[in-house]
């Protein structure tokens, strides 16, 4: 037990905050909160090719794929930092869908698509939720149907972020809709975004952000685009929402946000004399916010330590991602509190701090990973199940 | 950076376990119950000793087994689980450390062989009343007399003070704050019995012109610092007890749970039982960390003001609703004196009150934010 970076991650955190400082110009921070922090902008595919180039993005892979060869914990301090410097990290891709690909992809995916996801040239969305099939994934009906050699793919899915700027779609479609129990019937398959028969609307949120309802017309892919068993799909969804689990709790950039609001309060001064800071509710509220987010970092400091050991526990995943999914909303409110009206300031206007408008906008947008990536009733559920051996319902 | 337990460390915890679980049941408490007789079971303790467990800790030439503070933590941990009748953290941590730290040569001589054997009992007296800072004592004062310091005035709550040889405290003198180990026998010490919420055997410890021997002065002047060392430590082992202690109450609870039916079906099947669980689940998993976080920074004793803060106060909040959560899972069955769960609510609650509560130290990391300290590196 030494709960501690090591000397050499800590020259590791220093060099990428030197490095992050160079790679974020005015006009790529512009541009990115012109993007709502979602990215896909051309001065942020520009960069995240430069990270590429710079072998910052498979940090932790192995040699092998051309990776740096160190463990989880390296890889995900880059991610804390990167995410830390204000920039949209498409982690999906490289964090939860990549390690899946290099694990169980055919040797087309090997060879083709993983090399381009680290060197920062090929991005995925995530398609799994349907209209009809959200919290009970299994349910799902868009379908890949076997013609000779290739595979015939139908259907409609829900909240495909990031889609309409991403390469590829991880599908998730029944193959087999016999299968006595119907998790077992489902497959995972990349179908490519610039297929004619791909099409996507958008779908505009509560935060601003926009995400979108994709559809799939008869497209046809080959074999080589199915990504490991036939039928053996839902294994892939669970191992692969692990890791987002993780990766949604990234405590740089709110570490770094409560670290902005603590500073202002301690040097605004409030008309009738005395700080912000001096008021002892404003205290308390930093003190909460510290308190909860010093847990965040540990949680995810294991999380990322477990991957490394092998492991990973299913409960403590599903208990970081409510953790810290719920913690999101409390420190939003707490650091807002601490601005008052001038935390409900639009970015569009100049009136209040970067911060307090910052804050208008991510507590518009915390609202998602409470139910995205898996409702947190069913990661509770998870958790009394795997956790604490308690019965579960039948359902 | 490491979240794994050495083989040292399991050795340590497993011993500890095994031992505690063998030695300490809801049928050896129930005695103490009511102050029926003071809640210390010396035969439980003398295998302890026996097995080095309170001396994990100590320098080997002294008779500890030379290991840190991460190990004694572990002890601690495990006597929290099974909320055993000994005073580990009054005499392991809050007396012998900083004897072994700050103590002369002789004094460690003449006092840490036999606190490892059992022949002598320590305590500290860490509060006074309306003051949980004992850097900073108002309620005892010191004077100089020759190398002698002469002491008086009055400390709240001191744990097996009745049963204690020694009892380290601080008082304040004109200079600034010592720190002594006083003999119980000194004349002008009177212990009056205090009853509390666990039945744990507290004195108030009044002091009228007690004379403290040279030898026996950690310091005259210099004992804020010292007071501070101490208190952190025995904050950080209160979490661990308080993790052992929640740990424990929240794996009866999904147990029994698991097994008790109504509607037919085991109770834990409801979602509203599962995820109040889960909830539990989640609140011990933030005072492991939290408690791990702190208990390992002062093994390699680096500073670890903020972190045992913010321990503290997930020990109090996660006391505090893992208490609840898991009383109201049980039903009556939770506040049944014939079953075991009711006693841990009351550590919970010791734990959550003792050495500055969760508002508490939320004001003292919020005053720490307003001096521009405690910010994430």
């Amino acid at each position: 037990m030494n709960i501690q970076f090591t000397e050499q991650q800590l020259a590791l955190r220093d060099e990428l905050r030197a490095y992050f400082r160079q790679l974020m110009t005015p006009e790529l921070v512009e541009e990115c909160e012109r993007d709502m922090g979602e990215g896909g902008g051309p001065l942020w595919r520009e960069a995240l090719r430069k990270m590429g180039r710079d072998g910052w993005i498979g940090v932790g892979w192995t040699a092998a794929w051309g990776g740096r060869g160190m463990t989880p914990l390296e890889q995900f301090i880059f991610v804390e930092e990167v995410m830390r410097a204000g920039y949209p990290f498409p982690f999906l891709t490289t964090e939860s869908v990549g390690p899946v690909l290099a694990e169980q992809g055919s040797d087309w995916v090997k060879r083709e698509l993983v090399p381009k996801i680290l060197s920062g040239e090929l991005l995925i969305s995530i398609g799994y939720s349907e209209p009809g099939a959200g919290t009970d994934l299994a349910s799902l009906t868009t379908s890949a149907v076997r013609d000779g050699d290739e595979w015939i793919i139908n259907g409609q899915k829900m909240w495909t972020s990031l889609a309409h700027f991403c390469d590829y779609t991880w599908l998730a479609v029944r193959t087999d809709p016999s299968a006595p129990k119907k998790h077992k019937g489902i497959s995972m398959f990349l179908v490519p975004n610039s297929d004619p028969g791909w099409s996507c609307t958008p779908v505009h949120t509560l935060g601003g952000v926009r995400t979108n309802a994709t559809f799939y017309d008869n497209i046809r892919v080959s074999n080589d685009h199915l990504v490991g068993e036939l039928n053996g799909g839902w294994k892939l969804i669970t191992g692969q929402l692990n890791r987002e689990r993780l990766s949604l709790i990234n405590f740089g950039p709110v570490s770094q946000l409560f670290n902005q609001v603590a500073k202002w309060a301690a040097s605004a001064q409030l008309p009738a004399g005395g700080r912000m800071i001096d008021q002892p509710w404003v205290q308390q509220n930093l003190a909460r916010c510290r308190t909860l987010i010093e847990c965040m970092k540990l949680i995810v400091y294991k999380q990322s330590w477990a991957m490394t050991e092998g492991v990973l526990e299913m409960a403590d995943a599903s208990a970081a991602k409510v953790y810290g999914s719920e913690g999101f909303i409390e420190i939003y409110r707490m650091l807002g509190e601490i601005y008052g009206q001038a935390g409900l300031v639009r970015s569009g206007s100049a009136h209040a701090t970067a911060e307090a408008r910052k804050l208008e906008r991510l507590y518009r947008t915390a609202s998602i990973i409470t139910f995205g990536g898996g409702a947190n009733e069913i990661q509770r559920d998870i958790i009394s199940a795997a956790g604490l051996w308690m019965p579960r319902a039948s359902r | 950076m490491d979240f794994g337990l050495s083989q040292e460390q399991r050795e340590v915890r497993d011993l500890a376990r095994k031992i505690l679980s063998e030695q300490v049941s809801a049928d050896t408490l129930a005695p103490y119950d009511e102050y029926q007789s003071p809640r210390f079971d010396r035969a439980l303790w003398q295998q302890l000793l026996s097995a080095g467990l309170p001396a994990v800790a100590v320098e080997q030439r002294y008779g500890g087994m030379g290991f840190g503070f991460m190990e004694l933590a572990l002890f601690i941990e495990e006597t929290g689980r099974s909320i055993a009748p000994v005073p580990a953290i009054a005499h392991c941590v809050a007396a012998m450390l900083p004897i072994q730290r700050f103590g002369s040569e002789a004094m460690k001589e003449a006092i840490l062989p036999g606190a490892v054997s059992g022949e002598l009992l320590l305590s500290a007296a860490l509060s006074e009343y309306l003051n949980e800072d004992p850097g900073d004592p108002r309620a005892v004062t010191a004077v100089v007399d020759g190398d002698e310091l002469v002491l008086s005035g009055t400390k709240s709550a001191v744990p097996f003070a009745a049963q204690s040889s020694h009892i380290l405290l601080s008082a304040r003198t004109p200079e600034g704050v010592a720190v002594v180990l006083l003999d119980t026998g000194s004349s002008g010490v009177t212990l009056h019995d205090l009853q509390v919420t666990t039945f744990e055997p507290h004195c108030e410890l009044v002091l009228e012109s007690v004379r403290v021997p040279a030898a026996m002065i950690l310091t005259a002047h210099d004992g804020a610092r010292i007071m501070g060392w101490i208190a952190e430590r025995a904050t950080a082992a209160i979490c661990a007890h308080q993790l052992g202690a929640s740990d424990f109450a929240m794996r009866l609870a999904a147990s029994y749970t698991s097994e008790r039916k109504q509607f037919d079906v085991p109770v834990a099947t409801f979602q509203a039982v599962g995820h109040r669980m889960a909830d539990c689940y989640v609140d011990v998993e933030c005072l492991r960390l939290t408690t791990y976080q702190a208990a390992s920074l002062l093994d390699s004793d680096v500073p670890a003001t903020t972190e045992v803060r913010i321990a503290k106060i997930w020990a109090g909040d996660t006391g505090h609703r893992v208490s609840y959560a898991t009383q109201h899972v049980h039903g009556g069955t939770g506040i049944d004196r014939d079953y075991p769960l009711w006693r841990y609510c009351l550590w919970l609650r010791q734990n959550e009150m003792s050495l500055g509560s969760s508002a508490a130290q939320l004001a003292r990391l919020g005053s720490q934010l307003a001096a521009g300290e405690a910010l994430f590196s």
